[in-house]
């Protein structure tokens, strides 16, 4: 098979792969808005923060 | 010998940053939980695998979370904190107590996983090891004893079947 072939198949290949990845990533979008439309109003989790005091205490 | 000894030696621990690891996972589960002390605690995991297919583009999503996990052999309940990997905060606790959960047991396929159901609505899967190298996704931190003496409690004093 001749380079020029061989080069084609792969630019070929590069702009499947391309193409997939942007579907990809335009489908993710709209599912996340949609999801963000219905998750809104609902509050999110305490989070506690590990405080410097007992850090240095345990380390200490 | 030398050189190759080190070549195959494979990945080693770090117990300087272990060490500090399990230090800050002890501060933070104390933080949160009453009585902390009472606990012993290991590092897991849990694993939500969501496959997609959108038209020709195919293939699956893994999201990681961190669980700081408690056990009180005495009281017979396990203790499930959320955390990130590195351990600078987490959320509030989840506790499993054996006499109020539905079922508990050890999975064998595709994950040993930690399976507790505490009603019919919902269960945790909890994942552990010894050590996971990668301290992006998972708490670095060395635990051979602890998962060991963790599963034997699981097993023969917590697991409902």
């Amino acid at each position: 098979m001749p380079f020029g072939e061989i080069g084609a198949f792969l630019l070929v290949l590069v702009a499947v792969f391309l193409f997939g990845n942007l579907w990809f990533h335009f489908v993710e979008t709209i599912l996340n808005r949609i999801k963000k439309l219905f998750t809104r109003r609902k509050e999110p989790p305490t989070w506690h923060m590990l405080s410097p005091d007992e850090e240095d205490r345990k380390n200490g | 010998m030398g050189l190759f000894s080190k070549l195959f030696k494979g990945p080693e621990i770090d117990m300087e940053k272990s060490d500090a690891n399990a230090k800050k996972m002890r501060a933070l589960f104390n933080q949160v939980v009453e009585d902390g002390d009472s606990y012993r605690l290991i590092f897991g995991y849990t694993e939500d695998v969501s496959r997609f297919n959108y038209g020709f583009v195919h293939g699956s999503k893994t999201k990681i979370g961190n669980l700081i996990v408690g056990w009180n052999a005495a009281s017979q309940t396990i203790v499930v904190v959320p955390t990130v990997p590195d351990l600078s905060g987490c959320g509030d606790p989840t506790y499993y107590r054996r006499s109020e959960i539905l079922k508990a047991y050890r999975n064998k396929y595709p994950t040993d996983a930690f399976i507790i159901y505490p009603d019919k609505k919902g269960y945790i899967a909890i994942n552990a090891y010894d050590w996971l190298e990668d301290e992006k996704l998972y708490v670095y931190v060395s635990q051979d004893a602890e998962l060991a003496a963790f599963t034997d409690f699981f097993m023969n004093r917590f697991a409902t079947k």
